[in-house]
């Protein structure tokens, strides 16, 4: 003893000591280092670079021949000024915002999207209904938009160069000889409606335009208005306008000596060149709002801003300048994202950008997370890739190459750390639905709903729907923006299924259960595997459209000029058009009256058209989806109601409206060079024409949405059933008992019937059963009591009560088993049947007449001939059934493909809930028969207390145990 | 016999087993941070009408009244600066003796000094008959004036001397005494400088009855001044900057008195916590109502011009008076880098700062915090160089004949300041901390109004080499000595 505590008292000396040494020196460690390491602090300073350019050197601005532009008062060529140290034909070949289609066009890809008018993906050559004119192909019977055109109408969104300087041929525009019966050297005149040679060396050609998109404040007006009067070649130099570097005046352009130095050079102050801006991407891109203490305000409402209805803004909604149903609430930035100063080039970067490249998922390891090898920041500025980053969005087909090469949401934040514990089968939900779906899940901008140019507005300009907005669609030109003018009231988007990456979903064999009760929309369906398909929100936009044949048997959209004469003489409506139209007869038409909404209407446009010449005249519809993966919310505005999409109108299947009429009843179709998935079917209502999604169409179970309504009538209905069963039962024996006069026949015993751990294990098993039948139906039918149906705590209790159960059952079996109590649940074939009757009869008959129980409970034999036969089938067909569906149903998240092989949840769940109903009636019988004991709660006391009084026939002694 | 209570047990054991596996998969939510938990409760008040009978002569019979039942009362007020009007003797490295600091003997540049003016200064005193006239007794505690900050405002006003205004019925306004109300604070501090949010910037008398969006403490949640300012035993907790050099840590109200120092859910807002102060972006701006002075320009005072309230007065001179005013950014550790002492010797070409705020990006107890700076034209004498305190609203002073030169001559002996004879008219800033009308969450600053091209921030002024957000902050940049972060 004297030992052991003068040994534990030096140790403890020691130990002391030792770890004051330690902690000492952890704990002075920084002192020492901060003493004699660190710098005086005065000394700390970091260089800063001047404002403006921080690194740019000054330059000479050369024109095409090289020569300076002061010397010779030439325009400005980017490629020769900026190629003096940039690989500008690097640049300008590796930038799909240069080419826009054309290498589709001089590799004579095919274009997606299957239409006989189009020639390319991209903006040049792939029609846009939005845009309407239609880029003419060499050998079209009518010129519609020339080369040359499209680069004054399209163009003001095209940084230049690409088709803007190169035949479809692969030769410079500026070989080409005038040539009026070529789409590539005409233009057509608007007034004689006739084609007229266009002369590239006159005009000149635009090169790709550096100053656009890196300098700070570019004239994009002036860049515009010299491309609109096509003065090519000037439309760089014009984006200098104001910088004092160039003027304009009456008599032409002019190079100010003064902002270049003696060595030709510009001079520093007027170098700005940077990286681009958000305002250098909005210049085409939609109003990005950039200065916190403006309001934000979205005037325009153009088909380049107006598809998704996206608002690029830091800003408080209800800070906006916006007017906004319920704005003051909407305390939330537009995007979050903007509102942390992100810029637009952190995501969509240069691929080659060394600070944020990296590689396409598919090309990467995947065990590395990060690959520190980078290019060279000085080859990265002499030859960077002009190709930007861009996710998988609707937008499939242009850049095709570029796809996926965004950081996505998930590679930047921790999605899976920051929603378990908060939601419910977080995995599930990550691996379904995109992080858009529920964080962006309003706009709060109008969008475009439809373009409908099947008629002419009295201002030719087509018919346009926008949803989110309130009143009336704006007319084009209108003095207060319609976003101001018009209550906005912003719009949920629909949600459909994303297919990332690898074509299109595989269609897999019909589920058998499905097919079998034939409730399933459609016999097949496509699969949702992990990390493929996503369900992401999206705008649709349909648009209607007048085709035609031409001489040569090519399908093209109705020129506009031709589209004009068909419905009007001049400026006027044309007589036989007014006289069809005018409903109210006032001699004018209306944006009501002017629908296609009979056949005679329709046959008059038609045959107006036909009179012009085009042969086989009719409409077409189209629906466009429109990625929404901006205006992203934060936590706390994001969709977090689970019963949002649990619950029988899900969210996931809220029906869309395509536009509110459909013109002449074409029904649209939806486009094919998209990689979203179109599912469901379009619906017409009275308020017009829906598209209804419907997630069983790839194979997705929604709890609280899906159900198969025959499994729960029946279910209900045997609930039902035994309820009334034994109520009646319960009113029998009442009354027999009235009737009946002496009490007891035989004498009363206590027996000890239940061990402890008997009776624990079955009210264990009471209680998780009660709960899962519970939270189980409030899973299954969220809408029966909304305020109590919130996932995020019925599913833990649900699953915890559920694992309870299991390792309850688990246990009991090994006691029953290794004890032999099993025996007792098994029923022995002699004699069963006629014990079984005997039973039988008294529940039916005996009961009633106060006779005693057939067989009394002894321990070791408590259960009758029923029971044994109740409880055989409740503990080995429905409770491990149960459990196996269950434990599959929760093992979804993890093997998704594994489920998938033996039905999935369209077949789990559904004998989950058919089994569910069986133990709710198997519970109210259970219950009742308690009820029959000496007294109505003898059977239960005797389950709590293990101790059950029983009558004992007359005649018969006491039992043996 | 036969352990018949035994399931009693069994039951508690099964309800553990159900309750604590499912309570503990439950979501937990992040606790909720609970700034009410620290708000002092105030004792309830005694409803005094039926204490007090009077009749009373003098408001120092009042006083005599009230210190029958509260006798410690006026020797604790005394102790205050609110009855001294000066700070205790503190050393500044400027100077050889200790001076003292306060508004009886130093200057702003608002009315520049009561010296000599205290007949009409002295309305603010929590005293009795101060005046330039006759010398004040400090020592006697009948000349605290208890109901300045007791009564209730709507029977009590002071004038001249602190004296109770005409007509005010003592024995009335004896009988309401209470808690001290806003009403009674904002009296004198909302009208600071001589007139309604003429100096502060963040208090003014939309402060009476604020609208949750002006002030979320005293607005939405009803807060008096003293919810904050705690007092113990007429001891007023909470001073910055103006007419301070140094001040102990424990003398400032912080918001973390109540609230937690990590207060965001988010983390990138609550890494801010440990450079920028909580006021930086729960005020974006000052005088969101009522308009506040920004600018004085003395040296036009005396002409014969139109006047106007905002704009000109022929006493005071030209004025600018802003509305939203955006508040200056400095780094700030509570105390005063330099208070300008009378006497110290100015550079004239220059603006000289009467308080200028002490801390640097090297300083890890400073953080960004905003700011009024109340630019002045004031009088400086051109051979001492330095500034001038005229007699203003004193006998002959330039209010009343509008002599510059008479009111610096009247001042000289009272003062003790040479007047040489030649004065000229230099530029002078205050500043002024920004730390009232705390806007609820929703209209805090948003990382771009700071963070970004048009950030209000001017990081490299603040010493740091660019915007954070992209080259790190201080501590990321080892601008602060290791061992104190």
């Amino acid at each position: 003893m004297t030992n052991l505590r003068s040994f534990s008292l030096r140790t403890g000396i020691f130990l002391t000591i030792l770890s004051a040494l330690v902690l000492g020196l952890i704990w002075g460690f920084p002192y020492v280092r901060a003493q004699t390491g660190v710098p005086p602090l005065e000394t700390v300073t970091i260089e800063l670079p001047p404002k403006g350019s921080p690194m740019h050197p000054p330059f000479p601005i050369l024109d095409a021949n090289g020569e300076h532009v002061l010397k010779s008062g030439r325009p400005m060529s980017t490629m020769r000024t900026c190629g003096q140290c940039h690989d500008t034909n690097f640049i300008a070949t590796h930038s799909y915002h240069v080419d826009m289609g054309l290498s589709d066009i001089l590799h004579r890809r095919t274009p997606a999207s299957g239409e006989p008018w189009d020639v390319s993906n991209g903006p040049f050559g792939r029609w846009d209904p939005l845009f309407y004119r239609y880029l003419s192909q060499p050998g079209d019977e009518r010129l519609d938009l020339s080369t040359a055109e499209w680069i004054m109408t399209q163009g003001i969104y095209h940084p230049g160069g690409g088709p803007a300087e190169i035949s479809r041929e692969g030769q410079l525009l500026t070989q080409l000889e005038p040539d009026p019966t070529h789409p590539e050297t005409a233009i057509l005149d608007a007034t004689t409606g006739q084609a007229k040679p266009w002369d590239w060396r006159r005009s000149g050609t635009v090169e790709v335009n550096c100053i656009l998109c890196h300098t700070p404040n570019p004239n994009n007006q002036a860049r515009i208005q010299a491309l609109k009067e096509g003065a090519f070649a000037w439309a760089n130099t014009a984006t200098l306008l104001g910088t004092g570097i160039v003027d304009k005046t009456a008599d032409g352009w002019h190079w100010n000596p003064n902002a270049f130095g003696p060595d030709g050079k510009l001079k520093k102050a007027f170098v700005t060149i940077q990286e681009p801006s958000n305002k250098n991407c909005a210049a085409c891109h939609g109003p990005v709002h950039t200065d916190p203490s403006q309001p934000a305000v979205v005037t325009e409402l153009n088909p380049q801003t107006a598809t998704v209805g996206q608002v690029f803004s830091g800003q408080r909604i209800s800070k906006s300048g916006m007017n906004i149903q319920g704005k003051e609430k909407l305390t939330r930035p537009w995007d979050v994202h903007m509102d942390r100063g992100l810029s637009c080039v952190d995501c969509h970067f240069a691929l080659n950008n060394p600070a944020q490249a990296w590689e396409k998922r598919e090309n990467r390891p995947h065990t590395l997370v990060y690959d520190p090898r980078r290019l060279d920041i000085g080859d990265y500025l002499k030859t960077p890739v002009h190709d930007f980053a861009r996710g998988e969005t609707a937008q499939h087909p242009l850049d095709p190459k570029s796809k996926g090469t965004m950081r996505r949401c998930e590679d930047c934040h921790d999605a899976k750390r920051v929603h378990t514990g908060v939601l419910p089968y977080a995995n599930r939900h990550l691996s379904v639905l995109a992080c858009e779906t529920c964080h962006i899940p309003k706009l709060y901008a109008p969008a475009i709903e439809a373009y409908d140019w099947t008629v002419l507005m009295p201002d030719k300009s087509p018919r346009v729907v926008y949803r989110g907005m309130d009143g009336p669609a704006p007319m084009p030109g209108g003095d207060v923006p319609p976003t101001v003018a018009n209550l906005v009231t912003g719009y949920t988007p629909v949600t459909l299924l994303r297919h990332n990456r690898t074509g299109m979903p595989e269609l897999t064999t019909p589920n058998w259960l499905y097919t079998l009760i034939g409730t399933t929309s459609k016999g097949e369906r496509t699969t949702s595997k992990s990390g493929g398909d996503w369900i992401a929100p999206y705008n649709l936009i349909t648009t209607w459209f007048w085709v035609y044949t031409d001489a040569n048997g090519r399908v093209r959209p109705v020129r506009r000029i031709d589209l004009e004469k068909a419905w009007f003489d001049g400026d006027t409506y044309a007589a036989d058009v007014v006289a069809l139209f005018d409903a109210n007869r006032d001699g004018q038409l209306s944006p009501d009256e002017l629908v296609l909404d009979t056949k005679a209407k329709r046959d008059l446009i038609a045959q107006r058209l036909a009179a012009l010449g085009l042969k086989n005249p009719h409409i077409e519809g189209r629906v466009r989806p429109y990625s929404v993966s901006h205006d992203v919310a934060e936590k706390g505005w994001a969709l977090e109601e689970c019963t949002a999409c649990h619950n029988t109108q899900s969210r996931l299947t809220r029906p869309m409206q395509l536009a509110p009429y459909v013109p002449a009843g074409v029904e649209p179709t939806f486009v094919k060079d998209t990689n979203v998935v179109k599912t469901g079917r379009m619906v017409k209502k009275e308020d017009g024409l829906y598209l209804q999604p419907d997630p069983k169409d790839y194979g997705l179970y929604i709890f609280g949405h899906d159900r198969i309504p025959i499994i729960d009538w029946f279910g209900f209905l045997l609930f039902v059933g035994v309820i009334l069963g034994v109520s009646g039962h319960a009113a029998l024996r009442i009354y027999a008992a009235k009737r009946r006069k002496h009490a007891h026949a035989g004498s009363v015993e206590e027996v000890y019937l239940y061990t402890p751990f008997e009776r624990f294990w079955h009210w264990l098993q009471a209680t998780t059963i009660g709960l899962l039948l519970v939270t189980g139906l409030l899973i299954h039918r969220p809408d029966f009591w909304p305020a109590l149906s919130n996932y995020r705590y019925l599913v833990p209790i649900h699953n915890v009560s559920a694992a309870l159960l299991i390792l309850d059952a688990s246990l009991s079996l090994f006691y029953h088993l290794t004890t032999g109590a099993i025996r007792e649940f098994i029923p022995k074939p002699r004699g069963f049947f006629d014990q079984a009757i005997q039973q039988v009869r008294y529940y039916t008959y005996g009961i009633f007449r106060g006779e005693p129980h057939p067989f009394e409970k002894v321990p070791g034999r408590k259960l009758n001939p029923l029971q044994q036969v109740t409880y055989f089938g409740l503990l080995n067909v429905l409770l491990p059934l149960q459990m196996l569906t269950g434990l599959l149903m929760w093992g979804e998240q993890y093997w998704p493909d594994a489920i998938q092989k033996i039905g999935g949840l369209h077949t789990l769940a559904p004998i989950h809930s058919l089994v569910a109903w069986l133990f709710a009636s198997f519970v109210v019988g259970h219950v009742y028969l308690t009820t029959t004991g000496l007294t109505p709660l003898e059977d239960i006391r005797g389950m709590i207390t293990g101790w059950e009084r029983i009558e004992v026939p007359e005649g018969k002694g006491s039992h043996e145990a | 016999m036969k352990r018949r209570h035994l399931w009693v047990f069994g039951a508690v054991l099964l309800l553990l087993v159900v309750i604590v596996p499912i309570a503990y998969s439950l979501p937990r939510e992040r606790p909720p941070d609970d700034p009410q938990r620290y708000l002092q409760r105030h004792p309830v008040p005694l409803n005094h009408s039926n204490l007090i009978q009077g009749p009373f002569k003098t408001p120092q019979d009042v006083t005599k009244e009230c210190l029958r039942c509260h006798p410690d009362a006026a020797k604790e007020v005394m102790q205050t600066t609110h009855w001294t009007w000066e700070g205790k003797p503190v050393k500044v490295p400027w100077r050889d003796e200790p001076v003292t600091i306060g508004k009886k003997n130093q200057i702003n540049n608002f009315c520049i000094s009561i010296m000599g003016n205290q007949h009409t200064c002295t309305t603010c005193h929590a005293g009795y008959g101060w005046s330039e006239d006759k010398p004040f007794d400090f020592s006697n505690p009948y000349n605290v004036d208890c109901l300045a900050c007791h009564a209730d405002m709507s029977v009590y006003a002071k004038g001249f001397s602190g004296l109770p205004a005409k007509g005010v019925d003592l024995l009335a306004a004896a009988k309401s005494v209470h808690n001290p109300k806003r009403e009674n604070c904002g009296k004198c501090h909302f009208n600071g400088g001589g007139g309604n949010n003429v100096k502060h910037g963040d208090l003014d008398q939309s402060l009476l009855l604020p609208p949750p969006e002006l002030d979320v403490h005293m607005g939405r949640l009803d807060f008096q001044c003293t919810d904050c300012h705690r007092t113990q035993h007429h001891r007023i907790k909470g001073r910055l900057l103006a007419d301070n050099y140094t001040i102990p840590y424990e003398e400032q109200v912080h918001c973390t008195d109540c609230h937690s120092q990590r207060p965001h859910e988010d983390d990138r807002l609550n890494f801010h916590t440990k450079s920028v102060a909580c006021q930086t972006c729960h005020i974006p701006e000052m005088a969101p109502k009522d308009p506040t002075k920004i600018f004085w320009d003395w040296s036009k005072a005396g002409q014969d011009r139109p006047e106007d309230h905002y704009t000109y007065l022929k006493i005071k001179g030209e004025f600018i008076y802003k509305r939203h005013v955006k508040p200056v950014y400095r780094w700030f550790n509570g105390n005063n880098k330099y208070r300008y002492i009378l006497g110290d010797r100015i550079d004239p070409t220059k603006p000289t700062i009467i308080d200028e705020p002490a801390g640097k990006i090297t300083d890890p107890t400073a953080k960004i915090f905003p700011f009024k700076i109340h630019v002045a034209i004031q009088p400086y004498d051109k051979e001492y160089k330095y500034l001038l305190a005229p007699i203003t609203s004193g006998p002959g002073g330039f209010w009343h004949d509008f002599d510059w030169d008479k009111a610096f001559r009247l001042a000289e002996p009272i003062t003790g300041l040479k007047y040489s004879g030649k004065y000229g008219w230099t530029e002078t800033w205050m500043f002024w901390p920004t730390t009232h009308m705390v806007r609820p969450a929703k209209e805090a600053l948003q990382c771009e109004d700071c963070h970004g091209p048009k950030g209000r921030l001017d990081w490299k002024a603040l010493g740091y080499p660019g915007d954070p957000k992209e080259w790190g902050g201080r501590f990321q940049l080892n601008l602060v000595p290791e061992g104190e972060k």
